[in-house]
C-alpha cells in the first residue's frame, strides 16, 4: 500500500499541470463551499464538461479533491450564514450558527478546519487500505443481480434524505428515475419518450441536468432571497480555538471518525447520515445535552469530523462497486464515463495509476484543509464580501457554456434552464434535489443490471434470492422501506 | 378538505399530469424484446405506478397535516419560499424567464452578442440599480468569459446565424485569431 501511495504521490506532484489541477481543486472546493448560494456541487457541475479535456486521472482526482475540500468549505456557510453548503453540513449549523451569533465564528470555523482535516485524513488512510481488497472480493462476488440489489437499497435510503416529508423524498427519487427512462432502453435500444425530438434519442444528458438542478436552481433561490430581502451578510471574527479546547474533545473526534466512516460507505446517503448520526451521538453521550443547539463547540466538532470522515468511505462503493453514494460521487461516475471508463472493481486492474493518484490526492487535500484552511480562511472570509448580484451572472455564464460545450446543442442549454426552474420550484416545495439526481444517475444503472440480473437467474426469484448478497440487500432495503412507510403514516396520524 | 391548500392541488395536478403523459406515451414503445421478457415498458411503468402511489400518499399526508415537515435526514430548513412582498413574484418570473430568453436567442444571435445584455439583466434583476457598477461588472464578467473560453480554451460557442450578430461574432473570432497569431 505504501509503495502504491508513494507512486500515486509521485505521479500527482511530478507533473506541473496535475499539481495545478490539484491546487485549483483544493482552493476551488473551499471557495465554492464557502460562498453562500453556491456549493462544491455548483463548481463540480460547472467543471464536469471541461473535465473531458483532462486525462482521466486528472479529471477524477479533481472531483475527489473538490469533494474533500468542498465538504469543509460548506461548513463555513453553515457557521456564518446558517446556510449549509451541502446537506452533510446541516448539523454543523445547529451549533455553528449560534456560535456566530455569540461572536465566536472564528472558534467554530477553526474547529471545523481542524476536525475536517483529522476526519478526512483518517478516512483517507482507511480507504487506501480497504478499497482494493474489497474490489478484489467484488470481482468474484458482485454481478448484475448484486448491483441491482445495491441500487435498490441505495435508492430506498436516498428517498429519506433531504425532502420535507418522506412522501416527497420518494417522489423526488421517482422523478429522477422517470427522467432516466428518456432515451434508448438499455437492453433492446428501443427509443423511449423522445416526444418527436431526435436529440432526445440519446436521453437527457447528465451535465445540463446536473448544472440546472444544482447551480441554476441555487441562483434562482438566492434571487428570491434578494427580492424578498432575506439575504444577510455574515458577522466575521477570527479567534481560533485553543489546543486545550480541542484536546478536551478527543473522544468526540474519535467517535465521529468511526460513525462517519461506517455511515459513509452506505450508497445514497453516506456523509449526510454520518453528520446527523455523529451529532446525535454527541448529544446522546453528553452530560450537558441542553447546551446543544445553543452554540456548543462539540456540536461543530462532531458534525465536521464525521462528514469529512465519510468522504473517503464514499469512495469505496464508487471505486470498488461502481456505485455513487451521493450527488458529487454521481458526477464522478459521469467523469469516468466521459473517458470511456466504468468505475468498479475492474478499474483496479485496468487503471491502478488512476486509483492511487486519486487516493494520494484525497490524502493531501485533507492535509491542505489543515494548512491552507488556517492560512486562507481569512481570505475566504473576505471574498464572502463580493455581492451576490455580481457572482450570479458569472456562474450563469459558466453554466451556459458548460451545458452547451459537451454536445454543441442549444437544446442542452434549454434543458439546463428548464432543470433549473424545475429544481427551484421543487426545492421551494420541499422536494430533494440530491434525490432527483441520484434517481437520474442510478436509474439507467439499475435498469440495466436488473435486466442482466434477471437474464442471469433465468427470471427465477428463487435463484435470485439464493445469492446471499442480493438477499441481504433486498431484505435491508425492504426493512428500510417498511420503516419509512411506518414513519410516513405514524407522523400523519399526529397533527404536526 | 382537511388541510389541503390550492398549492397542494396544483402540486397533485402536475404530478398526475406527469404520470398520465408518461403512461400514455409508454404505448408508443410497447414492443417485445427477444432477449428480455419484460420488454421496454416494464421498468418505466413500474416507476410510473410507484410515482402515482407516492403522489396519492403525498396528497393524503397534506390532507392530514398541511405543509408540515417530517424532519427527514439532511432536510434544509430553508426550503420555504418567501413571496410575501408583492414585488417578489413578478421579479422572480423575470429571473426565471430571462435565462430562457437568453437560451432561445443563442441560435440566432449567438453568445458573443447576447452575453453582455444577459449579464447586465441578471445584475439588474438581482437588485443592483446603480448604472456604473452594472456597466463595470458587465465588462469585467464579459472579459473573463471571453478570455477563459475563447482565448484560453478556444471553445466552439454559438455564433448566431442572423446579421449583424453573426458578423459581430465573426469579428470577435477574427480578433482572437490575430491575438493567437501574435
Amino acid at each position: 500500500m505504501i509503495e502504491n501511495f508513494l507512486a500515486g504521490s509521485a505521479a500527482l506532484f511530478g507533473d506541473p499541470l496535475t499539481i495545478g489541477i490539484f491546487v485549483f481543486g483544493v482552493i476551488g472546493g473551499m471557495l465554492f463551499g464557502a460562498i453562500p448560494g453556491v456549493s462544491m456541487l455548483t463548481l463540480a457541475a460547472i467543471l464536469l464538461p471541461f473535465s473531458a479535456a483532462l486525462e482521466p486521472a486528472q479529471g477524477v482526482m479533481l472531483f475527489a479533491v473538490i469533494y474533500c475540500t468542498g465538504t469543509y468549505g460548506g461548513a463555513i456557510t453553515a457557521i456564518l450564514f446558517n446556510i449549509p453548503g451541502s446537506p452533510e453540513n446541516a448539523p454543523t449549523s445547529f451549533d455553528g450558527y449560534p456560535m456566530t451569533q455569540n461572536g465566536q465564528s472564528g472558534k467554530a470555523v477553526g474547529a471545523a478546519v481542524l476536525c475536517s482535516a483529522i476526519g478526512g485524513i483518517a478516512s483517507a488512510l482507511i480507504m487506501m487500505a480497504a478499497t482494493e481488497p474489497l474490489a478484489q472480493w467484488a470481482i468474484k462476488n458482485i454481478g448484475p443481480p448484486e448491483i441491482f440489489a445495491l441500487v435498490f437499497f441505495g435508492l430506498i435510503v436516498a428517498a429519506s434524505v433531504g425532502a420535507r416529508t418522506i412522501w416527497k423524498g420518494w417522489m423526488s427519487v421517482l422523478i429522477g428515475l422517470l427522467i432516466a427512462t428518456i432515451g434508448q432502453d438499455p437492453v433492446g435500444g428501443i427509443n423511449r419518450y423522445n416526444f418527436g425530438l431526435p436529440d432526445l434519442a440519446a436521453g437527457i444528458a447528465f451535465v445540463p441536468a446536473i448544472l440546472g438542478f444544482f447551480a441554476v436552481s441555487e441562483i434562482f433561490v438566492q434571487a428570491e432571497k434578494k427580492a424578498s430581502g432575506k439575504y444577510k451578510a455574515p458577522k466575521v471574527s477570527m479567534t481560533f480555538p485553543s489546543f486545550l479546547e480541542l484536546w478536551m474533545h478527543k473522544l468526540a473526534v474519535f467517535r465521529s471518525i468511526l460513525v462517519g466512516f461506517f455511515c459513509g460507505i452506505l450508497p445514497g446517503i453516506g456523509a449526510t447520515l454520518a453528520a446527523f448520526m455523529s451529532y446525535g451521538e454527541a448529544v446522546r453521550w453528553s452530560k450537558n445535552k441542553e447546551e446543544f443547539g445553543k452554540g456548543k463547540l462539540e456540536g461543530v466538532i462532531s458534525a465536521e469530523t464525521a462528514n469529512n470522515a465519510a468522504t473517503g468511505a464514499a469512495m469505496i462503493p464508487l471505486l470498488a462497486l461502481g456505485l455513487p453514494g451521493g450527488a458529487l460521487t454521481a458526477m464522478m461516475v459521469a467523469v469516468f464515463q466521459m473517458h470511456d471508463l466504468q468505475p468498479g472493481p475492474l478499474v483496479f486492474m485496468l487503471s491502478p495509476d488512476l486509483i492511487w493518484i486519486v487516493f494520494a490526492a484525497m490524502f493531501y487535500a485533507n492535509l491542505s484543509i489543515l494548512i491552507i484552511g488556517v492560512l486562507e480562511t481569512k481570505t475566504i472570509l473576505n471574498l464572502l464580501k463580493i455581492p451576490f448580484q455580481f457572482l450570479a451572472p458569472l456562474i450563469l455564464m459558466l453554466a451556459t457554456v458548460g451545458a452547451y460545450i459537451s454536445r454543441g446543442l442549444v437544446l442542452d442549454v434549454m434543458v439546463m434552464f428548464l432543470a433549473g426552474i424545475m429544481g427551484y420550484l421543487l426545492r421551494r416545495s420541499g422536494f430533494s434535489i440530491p434525490g432527483i439526481v441520484l434517481g437520474l444517475i442510478l436509474g439507467k444503472i439499475g435498469e440495466q443490471n436488473f435486466a442482466q440480473g434477471m437474464q442471469m437467474v433465468h427470471y427465477d426469484l428463487g435463484e435470485y434470492f439464493s445469492r446471499p448478497i442480493c438477499t441481504i440487500l433486498i431484505v435491508a432495503g425492504v426493512i428500510t422501506l417498511l420503516s419509512s412507510i411506518y414513519r410516513a403514516f405514524a407522523t400523519s396520524n399526529k397533527p404536526v | 378538505m382537511g388541510r389541503l391548500t390550492r398549492g397542494s392541488w396544483i402540486e397533485f395536478g402536475i404530478f398526475l399530469a406527469i404520470v398520465a403523459v408518461f403512461y400514455g406515451f409508454s404505448f408508443e414503445f410497447n414492443q417485445t424484446i427477444e432477449i428480455y421478457i419484460f420488454g421496454a415498458t416494464a421498468w418505466p411503468r413500474v416507476v410510473i405506478a410507484l410515482l402515482l402511489i407516492a403522489t396519492l400518499g403525498n396528497l393524503w399526508f397534506q390532507y392530514k397535516n398541511g405543509s408540515a415537515s417530517q424532519g427527514t435526514i439532511g432536510q434544509s430548513n430553508d426550503d420555504q419560499p418567501d413571496l410575501s412582498d408583492p414585488g417578489t413574484i413578478p421579479r422572480m418570473i423575470a429571473v426565471l424567464l430571462t435565462p430562457f430568453l437568453f437560451a432561445y436567442l443563442l441560435k440566432p444571435v449567438g453568445i458573443y452578442a447576447s452575453a453582455p445584455f444577459f449579464i447586465a439583466a441578471i445584475i439588474w434583476l438581482f437588485g443592483e440599480r446603480r448604472w456604473k457598477p452594472i456597466v463595470i461588472m458587465t465588462v469585467v464578467i464579459y472579459v473573463i468569459f471571453i478570455g477563459l473560453f475563447l482565448v484560453i480554451l478556444n471553445a466552439p460557442l454559438p455564433q448566431g446565424n442572423v446579421s449583424p450578430f453573426y458578423d459581430f461574432s465573426a469579428w470577435i473570432l477574427t480578433l482572437n485569431a490575430k491575438l493567437q497569431g501574435l
